[in-house]
C-alpha cells in the first residue's frame, strides 16, 4: 500500500525529479567506464562556442554550488527536524519538509551538472582526465556507490515523511536523515580529493617540518598510492572548510526562499511563516559564518607550507586584491546579518531597549571591516614612495597586516554575537535574583576579552611571524570562542525561567529585512564562485601542480575582471535554475490544493 | 498602460545594459563620444525598475544588481593579463590593437614604462610620442630600428638618467614570441609615429640553443623557504625590500652602521626581470642601480650632500636627503653648481661618472671645460660652446700635490719626476723635491671634472656576508617571487571563505 500510494507518482514533480536523476544516474555510469579506458593522445579538444575552459568552469561552477545546496540544506532539515521533535512544534517539521522536497529538484539537478562536467573534461581534457582517472580510478568506483547510497537514502526519507511520524518511526527517518547527510558528506570528501590533488599533489612529511613530500618522481610518473593521493596536503583543510560553508550557504539560501516567500505573502498567516522560516535560517548561516574564517585560516596555511610560492601567489601577489574583494564581501555579510538581527528586535516589545547600543555596534563593524579591507601595499610611484618614506603607510599600512586583520576579525564576530545575545533578550526579564551580578559578569566578560584580543593584536606587530601565527593567533582565537561559550551558558542559566514580556510579532518584519536575507544569498554564492576560482587559479599554468603542465591556449590565469564577470554569468544561471524548481514546488503545491489528498485517492483506488 | 509600457521598456533595457556590461561591449555612444559605460546605464536601469517594479521584478532587480555590484567592484582592481594574444590577421590596426594588450600584459612594459607625460618618473622612459622620438635617440637608425633594438637588446643603448634595468622581452619569464613583438613594436610606433609592420629579421635568433642556454640560472639550486629565512632573518633584506605578504620581525635590529633606506619592491621581481639580473644584483649590488633607489655624495658650494638620488636630467638632479632630525626633504641641484674635483688619471672618464671637465693644455696654456663626450686611450672629447673639441690626455698640464716631513703643502705643475726626484714649478719657479724628502704624494690633478657617482645603499660586501649555501637559498627564493600583480595584503593565510 505505502509503495503503491508513493511510487504511484501521481505528481508529475516527482516523476519528473526521479527521470533526471535516473538520466544523471545513467551518465554517471557510462562516464565511469569510460574513465576504466585508456584515452587517445589527444591532449585537448576545443569546445565550440564558448572555450573549453569555461565551458568546464560553468558547469564546474554549478555543480558545486547546487551540490552545496543539497548538501547543505539536509543538514539544516536533519536539525531543524529533530528540534521539532524534541520542541514538539510541527513548524519546524513542516519546514524541514517543505525543503527536502525541494532538494529533490536540487539533487537531479546536481547530478546533472556533474553529468555534464565529466563529459566536458573527458572530451576537452582527455589527457588530464586519463592521467587523474589513472590514480583515482577505485575511488571513482567508490563514488558511483556513495551516489547510490545517497539517492535512495535521500527518497526514502522525503517520501517517506509523513509515513514516518510517531516517536520510533521518527527516530528512524532521523537516521536516515543522518545517513544521507554521511553520504552526501562523504561524496564531497571523495571528489575534494580529486581537485585538492590537482593543487596539492604531495603529502605532508613528519612532524615537525611537516614538509611536502611530492607523489610523483622527476619524470612526473605517479609513486605514491591512492591514499596518499586521496589524503595530499590540501584535501582535510578543504573538506571541513566545504562542509562549514555548506552549513552557511544551505542557511542563506532557505533565507532567500523565505524572504522571497515573505515577500510574495497574501496572508499574515504566511507572512509570520515565512518571517519565522527566513529567521531560522539566518541563524544557522550565521552558526556556519562564524568559524568559517578560521576553517579559511586553517586552509591557507596548508597552503603555504605546502609551497611558499603558492601561498605568496594567493595572499601577497597574484590574488591578493581578489582577498580584498572577498572582504568586501565577508563584510556585506556580517554587516546585513547584524543589520537583520536589529531589525528582528522591532518585532519584539521590549527590544527597543538595546537600540541604545546599535551606534556603536555598527561603528565597530564598519570600522573592523575598513581595517580587514586595507591592503598591506600598493603599487607606488617614486613621489608617493618619498611622501610616504618607504614603501608602506607609515599609519594605514599597519591595519594591512595579518595581526591587525585577524583582531579586526575576532571584534567583528564578538559584536555580531552581541547582536545576537540581545535578539535573544529582547522581550524578555531575568528572573533569577542575581541577574544584576550576571549582567555585569557578562558585561565584563566581554571587556577583559575585547582588551585582550587587542592587546595581542598590537603585540603581533612586535613579535615574528611564526610566533604569532602558530601562538598570538590561536590565543585570539580561543579567547573569542571561550567568551561565546561562557556568555552563552550564563545567559542561558540567567533566562531559563525569564518572564517573557511580550511574544515574538512573526511577520512584523519590514521588506528591507527581506532583501537583506536575499542579499547575504547572493553574496555567499559570489563568494563561493570568486573562492572557487582563488582555488582553482592558484595551480596556474598547471593541471597537476608541478607535474602535469597546461599547454592549452588557456594556460594562463584569467584576469579578476574576466573572472567576477564570469562568476556573474554563472550566479545568474544558479538562482534562475534555484528560482524555476521552487517556482516547480509552488506550482506543484498549487496544483496538489485543487486535487483529493493522496490518501484519499489511494484508498480509493484499494477500495 | 503607459506606465507599463515604462515599466517593460525599462526592464529590458537593464537586461541588456547587463549583458552588454558583462560581456564587455563597447560603450554606448551617446552624440558621437563614449559618455557613459555600460555599468553607469545598468545602474540607472536597475534602479528605474526597483522604484517602478513591485514584488518579483523589484527582487530581481535588487538582485541582479547585487550580483553586478560585485563583479563592478572586482573590476576595477589594477591587475595584468599573462594570457596569450590571438593575432587574426597582418594589418596595422591588428597589431596596434594586439601589441596594446600584450604592452598592459603578457610583456609587463607599462610596469616600468608610461606613456603619460604628466605622469611620475617612472623606472624606465616615458614613452609618450615614442613612435616618432624613436627616430631621434641614435644618430643613423629608423625608429622602428631603434624599437627593435629597444626590445631585442636593451642593454645596447640607454637613455641618459636611467639604469640598464630592462630585460630581453624574448626571454624568460616574459618570453615574448618574435609576432609578439612585432606587435608591441607597432604599438609603440602608433604612439605619434607612423605603424609599419613590414617582417624584418630579428637581431637575436630567439630559438638558438645559445640564446636559451645563456639564460639558464647557474644557481638555482637553493631552498625557496631557506632562501626566505635568509631575506627575512639572515641578511636582513626585508628591512629595506618590500615584499607583498611577507613582514619583517618586530624588535628586528640592523647592524651598526647599516640604516633602513628605500630600496625597490621585490614582490614580483622575477615576474619583470631576468634570473641573470637578479643574480647579478645580488652578487654586484652597484652594476645596475634601479632609478629612483641609487645613492648619491655631491659636493656643492662645498658642503657635501648625501642621499637619495630621486631624479635626473640633463640640468638638475633632485636628491632626497635626510636631516639631523632624521625628516627627509627632497633637494632640487644644478649640476652646474657642483664643485669640480681634481681628476689623477684621464682614464675611464665614463664609468668614473663625470660629465664635465676642465683642463689646461700644456702647449698654450689655454683653460678648456665643456661636457665630456668621449675618450679615447690617446684624447678625450668635449662639448665647448657647442663644439667639440678633441684633447689630447699627453698634452695637458699636470699639477702635483705633495706634503713634505715638516708638512708643507707643496702644490705645482709637474714637471718631470724619477725616483730620486720630484720637479715642479711653483709659483714661476722650478723646485726639485728630494723623495727622501716626500712624505705623502705626491697625487697628480690632470684635470677637473664634475661627476655623478650613484652607488647602491647595498653594503659591497654584502655576497662576502653569506655563506655560499644561503647565497644559493636566496637567490631561489628571489626566483620565486613572481607575482603578476604587485598589490595587497597579509603575508601568510588569510580567512578565506569558500
Amino acid at each position: 500500500m505505502y509503495l503503491t500510494k508513493h511510487l504511484n507518482m501521481s505528481q508529475s514533480k516527482n516523476r519528473l525529479y526521479f527521470l533526471l536523476a535516473l538520466l544523471a544516474m545513467y551518465l554517471l555510469l557510462t562516464v565511469a567506464t569510460v574513465f576504466a579506458q585508456d584515452a587517445t593522445d589527444t591532449e585537448y579538444r576545443p569546445f565550440p562556442g564558448i572555450g573549453s575552459r569555461n565551458a568546464a568552469w560553468i558547469a564546474a561552477q554549478l555543480h558545486l554550488l547546487f551540490g552545496s545546496f543539497i548538501l547543505g540544506v539536509p543538514m539544516f532539515a536533519v536539525v531543524i527536524e529533530f528540534v521539532g521533535m524534541k520542541t514538539k512544534d510541527k513548524r519546524y517539521d513542516k519546514m524541514a519538509q517543505e525543503f527536502i522536497k525541494l532538494c529533490m529538484g536540487a539533487f537531479s539537478t546536481t547530478a546533472l551538472m556533474g553529468g555534464v562536467l565529466v563529459f566536458i573534461l573527458i572530451w576537452c581534457y582527455p589527457k588530464v582526465m586519463n592521467k587523474l582517472s589513472g590514480i583515482f580510478g577505485p575511488s571513482m568506483i567508490f563514488y558511483v556507490i556513495l551516489f547510490f547510497g545517497e539517492t535512495f537514502t535521500l527518497y526514502l526519507y522525503s517520501y517517506g515523511w509523513d509515513r514516518m511520524q510517531g516517536r520510533v518511526s521518527k527516530m528512524w527517518h532521523l537516521f536516515l536523515g543522518v545517513l544521507l547527510n554521511v553520504f552526501g558528506t562523504a561524496i564531497m570528501f571523495v571528489s575534494n580529493a580529486w581537485l585538492t590533488y590537482q593543487t596539492s599533489p604531495a603529502i605532508m612529511g613528519p612532524k615537525p617540518a611537516h614538509e611536502a613530500i611530492p607523489l610523483h618522481d622527476e619524470s612526473g610518473a605517479f609513486i605514491g598510492t591512492l591514499w596518499q593521493a586521496i589524503n595530499n596536503y590540501t584535501w582535510m583543510p578543504v573538506n571541513i572548510h566545504r562542509l562549514i560553508g555548506n552549513i552557511a550557504f544551505g542557511g542563506a539560501i532557505v533565507g532567500a526562499y523565505a524572504a522571497f516567500r515573505f515577500l510574495a505573502a497574501k496572508t499574515q498567516e504566511d507572512r509570520a511563516h515565512y518571517d519565522w522560516m527566513g529567521y531560522t535560517g539566518n541563524f544557522i548561516a550565521l552558526c556556519g559564518l562564524i568559524p568559517l574564517p578560521f576553517a579559511g585560516y586553517w586552509l591557507g596555511r596548508e597552503i603555504y607550507m605546502f609551497n611558499q610560492t603558492m601561498g605568496i601567489n594567493m595572499m601577497g601577489s597574484l590574488f591578493s586584491w581578489l582577498f580584498i574583494i572577498q572582504a568586501v564581501m565577508i563584510g556585506v555579510l556580517f554587516i546585513g546579518a547584524n543589520y537583520y538581527l536589529w531589525s528582528g528586535m522591532t518585532r519584539i516589545a521590549g527590544g527597543e531597549v538595546y537600540a541604545r547600543f546599535r551606534p556603536y555596534m555598527i561603528a565597530i563593524i564598519v570600522l573592523s571591516v575598513a581595517i580587514w579591507m586595507t591592503p598591506r601595499t600598493l603599487i607606488v610611484t617614486p613621489t608617493e614612495l618619498a611622501a610616504m618614506g618607504g614603501p608602506n603607510h607609515p599609519l594605514v599600512g599597519l591595519f594591512g597586516l595579518m595581526t591587525a586583520k585577524n583582531t579586526v576579525v575576532n571584534l567583528i564576530i564578538l559584536t555580531t554575537f552581541l547582536s545576537f545575545l540581545f535578539y535573544r533578550r529582547s522581550g524578555k526579564t531575568p528572573t533569577v535574583t542575581w541577574r544584576k551580578a550576571g549582567n555585569i559578569i557578562i558585561a565584563v566578560t566581554f571587556g577583559l576579552a575585547v582588551a585582550a584580543i587587542v592587546t595581542i593584536g598590537i603585540v603581533g606587530f612586535k613579535v615574528n611571524t611564526d610566533f604569532r601565527v602558530n601562538v598570538l593567533t590561536p590565543i585570539q582565537v580561543l579567547v573569542a570562542l571561550a567568551v561565546m561559550i561562557v556568555v552563552t551558558v550564563i545567559d542561558l542559566i540567567m533566562y531559563r525561567k525569564a518572564m517573557r514580556s511580550s511574544e515574538i510579532n512573526w511577520g512584523q518584519m519590514t521588506d528591507r529585512s527581506q532583501y537583506v536575507l536575499i542579499l547575504l544569498a547572493i553574496t555567499f554564492t559570489s563568494l563561493m564562485g570568486l573562492m572557487g576560482y582563488a582555488r582553482s587559479g592558484l595551480r596556474e599554468a598547471w593541471h597537476i601542480f608541478g607535474v602535469m603542465p597546461d599547454t592549452s591556449p588557456d594556460a594562463h590565469t584569467p584576469l579578476l575582471a574576466d573572472a567576477v564577470n564570469m562568476i556573474a554569468v554563472i550566479i545568474v544561471i544558479f538562482f534562475a535554475l534555484v528560482g524555476f524548481i521552487f517556482w516547480l514546488g509552488l506550482w506543484g503545491d498549487k496544483k496538489k490544493e485543487g486535487e483529493p489528498p493522496v490518501e484519499a485517492e489511494a484508498s480509493a483506488g484499494d477500495d | 498602460m503607459q506606465r507599463k509600457l515604462i515599466r517593460i521598456i525599462s526592464l529590458i533595457l537593464m537586461v541588456v545594459s547587463f549583458i552588454a556590461y558583462i560581456a564587455k561591449a563597447p560603450a554606448f555612444p551617446i552624440a558621437s563620444e563614449n559618455l557613459l559605460p555600460w555599468s553607469t546605464w545598468f545602474f540607472i536601469f536597475a534602479l528605474a525598475n526597483i522604484i517602478l517594479w513591485q514584488s518579483v521584478v523589484k527582487l530581481l532587480s535588487f538582485a541582479l544588481m547585487v550580483i553586478w555590484f560585485y563583479a563592478f567592484a572586482a573590476s576595477i582592481v589594477p591587475e595584468t593579463s599573462t594570457a596569450t594574444v590571438v593575432i587574426t590577421e597582418r594589418t596595422p590596426e591588428v597589431f596596434v590593437e594586439a601589441g596594446e594588450a600584450i604592452f598592459n600584459g603578457k610583456g609587463k612594459c607599462n610596469t616600468c614604462h608610461t606613456l603619460d607625460p604628466s605622469a611620475p618618473k617612472s623606472r624606465c622612459p616615458d614613452l609618450t610620442d615614442i613612435g616618432t622620438h624613436a627616430a631621434t635617440r641614435q644618430p643613423g637608425m629608423t625608429a622602428k630600428e631603434y624599437l627593435i633594438e629597444s626590445t631585442y637588446e636593451p642593454h645596447k643603448f640607454l637613455v641618459p638618467g636611467y639604469s640598464n634595468i630592462m630585460p630581453p622581452v624574448w626571454k624568460p619569464p616574459i618570453s615574448l614570441t618574435e609576432l609578439e613583438i612585432e606587435t608591441v613594436i607597432a604599438f609603440l610606433q602608433s604612439q605619434g609615429g607612423e605603424v609599419d609592420i613590414t617582417e624584418f629579421k630579428p637581431p637575436v635568433d630567439i630559438g638558438s640553443a645559445e640564446a636559451i642556454v645563456e639564460e639558464q640560472p647557474p644557481l638555482l639550486t637553493g631552498d625557496v623557504e631557506r632562501g626566505k629565512k635568509v631575506f627575512v632573518e639572515g641578511a636582513k633584506c626585508i628591512a629595506c625590500h618590500a615584499v607583498a605578504g611577507v613582514e619583517q620581525p618586530a624588535g628586528q635590529t640592523l647592524d651598526e652602521g647599516v640604516e633602513v633606506v628605500a630600496a625597490p619592491e621585490l614582490t614580483d621581481i622575477a615576474a619583470v626581470n631576468s634570473l641573470r639580473y637578479i643574480e647579478e644584483s645580488v652578487l654586484l649590488p652597484n652594476a645596475q642601480i634601479v632609478s629612483g633607489y641609487g645613492s648619491i655624495t655631491v659636493k656643492t658650494g662645498g658642503a657635501i650632500i648625501q642621499g637619495t638620488l630621486v631624479t635626473q636630467d640633463n640640468e638638475e638632479i633632485n636628491v632626497r636627503v635626510k636631516d639631523a632630525a632624521g625628516n627627509e626633504e627632497e633637494r632640487a641641484i644644478l649640476l652646474s653648481d657642483l664643485d669640480p674635483e681634481p681628476i689623477e688619471e684621464l682614464t675611464d672618464l665614463t664609468g668614473k661618472g663625470y660629465f664635465w671637465i676642465q683642463v689646461t693644455l700644456a702647449d698654450t696654456g689655454a683653460t678648456i671645460s665643456g661636457d665630456f663626450v668621449e675618450e679615447t686611450d690617446e684624447s678625450i672629447t668635449l662639448q665647448v660652446d657647442g663644439e667639440s673639441q678633441i684633447v689630447s690626455k699627453s698634452n695637458v698640464k699636470v699639477q702635483a700635490t705633495l706634503i713634505d716631513f715638516d708638512e708643507n703643502v707643496i702644490v705645482g705643475e709637474l714637471v718631470s719626476e724619477n725616483e730620486d726626484e720630484v720637479t715642479l714649478i711653483v709659483d714661476g719657479e722650478e723646485q726639485i723635491i728630494d723623495t727622501f724628502d716626500i712624505d705623502e704624494g705626491p697625487t697628480y690633478s690632470r684635470a677637473f671634472g664634475k661627476r655623478l657617482v650613484v652607488t647602491s645603499p647595498m653594503p659591497n660586501n654584502f655576497p662576502l656576508l653569506l655563506s655560499v649555501s644561503d647565497m644559493s637559498d636566496l637567490l631561489a627564493y628571489l626566483a620565486s617571487l613572481t607575482g603578476a600583480t604587485a598589490a595587497t595584503a597579509a603575508e601568510e593565510a588569510e580567512e578565506t571563505a569558500e
